[in-house]
């Protein structure tokens, strides 16, 4: 779910369009706003982040962001559910809502003539769900109908033991969906509470991008989010540092495919060896040219997929290497993938791979923040990480900075213990 | 994974295929269509939206096209043109893409097959003369083809591993068989593991003709610019007939197409398909409607009755896979095994009152609003633009798609109704089940 679509993210600025004009203002209550003015299309898509999420929660209640946001869309003070799924399908829109590792986020998109209509039923859901007890029953029961086709599901079953194994006592260590026990023990006055406790001004960023008028949307959204007063002050969670032991762990499971992963803990978002890892993980396992995908894959039919991922998140995030591969190649595929790592932590890589891999890393996300709906992710994510609105700019310059020598240094210093995680089929 | 995906993305065709009509962004955003004198044809678009190019080479070839001692071919090509020419070894393809910052995909489709790249404007005469390349003179080396057979293995178990991408193949198996629609595009183990490099050359030559070739160009590039590289390019190849045999009649839906699989998901899954009408048919523009209708939303039929009511579904949805030669509409669920019966009642249920009563204008009008929104947010992206001119000029007409969402805002509710009784029985569709228990793939 959610370390996997982070995955495609990387930073940089290539073919950001030239035409995108950005305002930024933080209301009188701490409520921040963000608004990119992009001509493209007839489009609008809004992303409202609230810092709520994975990081602040405990093994016992793990998973309650996302079950707050799964009730949320069952209806709000003005309307049901059906009727606002409806009210949003006449809009030409979508209205998605969720808890992640760092943040959650109620999304929506629609055709941009609509702009104002989209942001009032974000502001709806946002600030008037009902939050009705007669919803979490039913709630819950789909809640566990996914988390039980994310353990059917090979990759991403694996994905999930090999966060628990890394991350140890760590609240990243747990899946954002959270685990048929702690959702047992949710009840409906934990979710009011946890609502109220995070839904507060200062605790939330909104961005719009699309075809709309920068002026007329800062003035509709200081006019919805304007009058919200300021909540109590929510701590930083104490958490446990997290706890790579370099354990290896095996698992096995009705597939077709063996699922192998490795990895280590890396830098934040934030850190300075963030772009060196960056261009690590691609060298490692970007795109088609990786090192995984041409000599595992393309040399030698050892796994069909290959790749490397590494998130951005505020904690150490993970560099991943994954493999899926047959049965009868895993034992081999698992060998060549640390020769791989060895090799990578013993020999400078070359310049024109060094290229290839910033080349890959930038264009990437060049091409990834093209679209609104992804624009408007970025602009509010970044806010909320608190680095700033350079970001991608400072991020670019520290990519094409990046040399074989950094490259060999974070490759010894983050892949020193690996956590392994091998799903056989059974 | 690139070039891991198959072409059954192309159900949902149609959710993206309408036109610029009233809300293009500029007048000026209209393509030119031209066909070179060797029968390439060229579809041209300058977009400004950021400095790259979409260059997708649409081929009127795909796994349709395969004799029955060929199935796998039209794919197994699609994975092989990556892997050189006389002047480009193994691996240096990737490696040039990836490291001027473009990407590079392919798909194979009943109808088609088409590979994609994106590419910064500065690298299109790199990108037009690479595309080009791989489009006559690929190379197939030995070795290549061997360790390749490998990875389409894999993918036969990634998708079997899919629970709704396998549910959709083998829905169109048991849907379709024998009839070409009915094949599985990667081919069987045993074909692929015996095939060899006169079969792949053979195939690739007798296909890969400039009458076949639709070369799509969208993004900020000029237009004579585009043409000029076209033409030195493309523009050279050898003319020579087009391939493309004719097709046999689609089967007829009906309760002997009806399969369960053991799986050991704990969960089940539940598709139904109906035979609609493919795509020159007049009709595809009300059965687009109705399926929109009945479940592309949280707010269609299924969604608000199978699901939110009844709570027999975890999830429902409708898609329409508009082929050349024929049309399906499938309703695909995933539920609770207890409740397949249920749910399966429940779906014709909702069916039969649309058949009976009809659709109400608000539902119309959503369902136009959904089909604006989709090609909207399609050409966000100069690819996504792209795509729906490879798919309409490769499948249909050109002109059809630019022409179809103002044809959609003359459908009435009544149509739409009379399409639902004219395809929509309770008892002519297919059906595949997969119920928890021993594997028995």
């Amino acid at each position: 779910m959610t370390r996997l679509v982070f995955a495609v993210l990387a930073a940089g600025l290539l073919a950001a369009p030239a035409v995108a004009q950005e305002s930024r203002e933080r209301l009188d209550n701490g409520f921040t706003v963000l608004v990119r003015e992009n001509p493209v299309a007839p489009v609008v898509a809004v992303s409202l982040l609230v810092k709520m999420g994975t990081r602040w929660e405990e093994p016992a209640n793990a998973g309650i962001s996302n079950f707050v946001h799964a009730v949320m869309v069952r209806g709000t003070a003005k309307r049901t559910g059906a009727e606002l799924a409806e009210s949003i399908a006449a809009l030409g829109g979508k209205l998605n809502a969720k808890g992640e590792v760092d943040y959650s986020e109620i999304s929506a998109t629609a055709l941009s003539r609509f702009w104002r209509e989209v942001l009032g039923f974000t502001a709806e859901l946002a600030l008037e769900p009902k939050l009705a007890a007669g919803e979490v029953d039913g709630e819950r029961d789909w809640l566990l109908g996914r988390i039980q086709k994310r353990r059917d599901n090979a990759p991403a079953r694996a994905f999930d033991e090999f966060f628990a194994a890394l991350y140890g006592p760590h609240p990243y260590a747990i899946p954002a969906l959270g685990t048929p026990a702690s959702l047992a023990r949710i009840d409906h006055p934990a979710l009011v509470a946890w609502y109220r406790r995070f839904y507060q001004p200062e605790r939330m960023t909104l961005a719009v991008s699309g075809q709309i008028s920068p002026g007329e949307v800062l003035a509709e959204a200081r006019r919805l989010f304007g009058g919200l007063p300021r909540g109590a002050v929510v701590g930083e969670p104490s958490r446990p540092a997290p706890a790579n032991r370099g354990e290896r762990r095996t698992f096995e499971q009705p597939a077709q495919q063996a699922q192998i992963l490795a990895g280590g803990l890396a830098p934040s978002l934030d850190h300075p060896d963030h772009a060196a890892v960056k261009v690590l993980s691609t060298v490692l396992g970007g795109g088609m040219a990786g090192r995984l995908f041409v000599e595992l894959r393309d040399k030698r039919g050892l796994a069909y997929t290959a790749a490397a991922y590494y998130d951005p998140v505020v904690d150490p995030g993970a560099l991943v290497l994954y493999l899926g591969t047959a049965p009868e190649n895993a034992t081999k595929a698992e060998e060549a993938l640390l020769r791989e790592v060895e090799r990578v932590r013993r020999d400078p890589v070359g310049v024109d791979e060094l290229n290839r891999a910033k080349g890959y890393l930038l264009g990437r996300y060049a091409m990834d923040r093209r679209t609104n709906e992804r624009q408007a992710w970025y602009l509010a994510f970044y806010e909320l990480e608190g680095v700033g609105p350079d970001y991608p700019e400072r991020y670019r310059r520290a990519v094409e900075a990046v040399t074989p020598s950094d490259v060999l240094r974070v490759a010894r210093q983050y892949l020193a213990t690996l956590t392994t995680v091998v799903l056989r089929p059974r | 994974m690139a070039r891991a995906r198959l072409g059954l993305g192309v159900v949902l065709l149609l959710a993206g295929c309408a036109t610029a009509g009233a809300m293009a962004p500029s007048p000026a955003a209209t393509p030119t269509r031209e066909v070179l004198p060797n029968g390439v044809v060229l579809i041209v678009q300058e977009q400004r939206a950021s400095e790259v190019v979409a260059l997708q080479l649409w081929m009127r070839m795909g796994g349709r096209d395969e004799a029955t001692d060929e199935l796998g071919l039209a794919h197994y090509i699609e994975h092989m043109l990556f892997k050189g020419t006389p002047t480009r070894p193994p691996g240096s393809i990737d490696t040039l893409i990836e490291g001027f910052g473009g990407t590079s995909n392919a798909f194979t489709s009943y109808d088609t097959t088409h590979y994609d790249f994106v590419v910064p404007t500065a690298h299109l005469r790199a990108g037009v003369e690479l595309l080009a390349d791989l489009a006559v003179n690929a190379s197939f080396p030995p070795e290549e083809i061997e360790s390749e057979k490998k990875v389409v293995f894999e993918e036969m178990n990634l998708i079997e591993d899919d629970p709704e991408k396998f549910l959709l193949r083998r829905l169109y198996e048991v849907a379709y068989s024998p009839h070409p629609y009915g094949r599985p595009l990667l081919g069987r183990r045993e074909f692929i593991e015996k095939l060899d490099r006169d079969q792949l050359r053979r195939f690739y030559r007798k296909h890969f003709v400039p009458k076949s070739m639709v070369l799509v160009v969208v993004g900020a590039a000029e237009p004579t610019l585009v043409r000029r590289l076209v033409e030195a390019t493309f523009g050279r190849v050898e003319p020579a007939a087009p391939s493309r045999g004719a097709t046999p009649p689609v089967p007829t839906f009906g309760p002997s197409r009806r399969v369960d699989v053991r799986r050991a998901e704990k969960q089940a899954y539940l598709g139904l398909a109906w035979q609609t009408a493919p795509l020159a048919n007049e009709d595809v523009y009300a059965v687009d409607l109705l399926t929109s209708i009945l479940g592309d939303s949280p707010s269609s039929r299924l969604n608000q009755t199978v699901r939110e009511r009844l709570r027999l579904v975890a999830t429902i949805e409708a898609g329409y896979g508009a082929f050349e030669k024929a049309g399906v509409v499938t309703v695909t669920a995933r539920l609770e095994p207890a409740d397949l019966d249920r749910a399966e009642a429940a779906i014709l249920d909702v069916i039969r009152k649309v058949r009976a009563e009809g659709v109400t204008e608000a539902e119309r009008q959503r369902a136009l609003i959904t089909a604006e929104s989709s090609y909207a947010f399609d050409i966000e992206t100069a690819e996504g633009l792209a795509k729906t001119y490879g798919q309409a000029e490769t499948t249909w007409t050109l002109d059809n798609e630019l022409a179809y969402l103002s044809r959609l805002r003359g459908i009435t509710a009544a149509q739409i109704q009379a399409v639902a009784r004219k395809y929509f029985g309770d008892d002519n569709y297919a059906r595949v089940r997969f119920v928890p228990g021993t594997s028995s793939r």
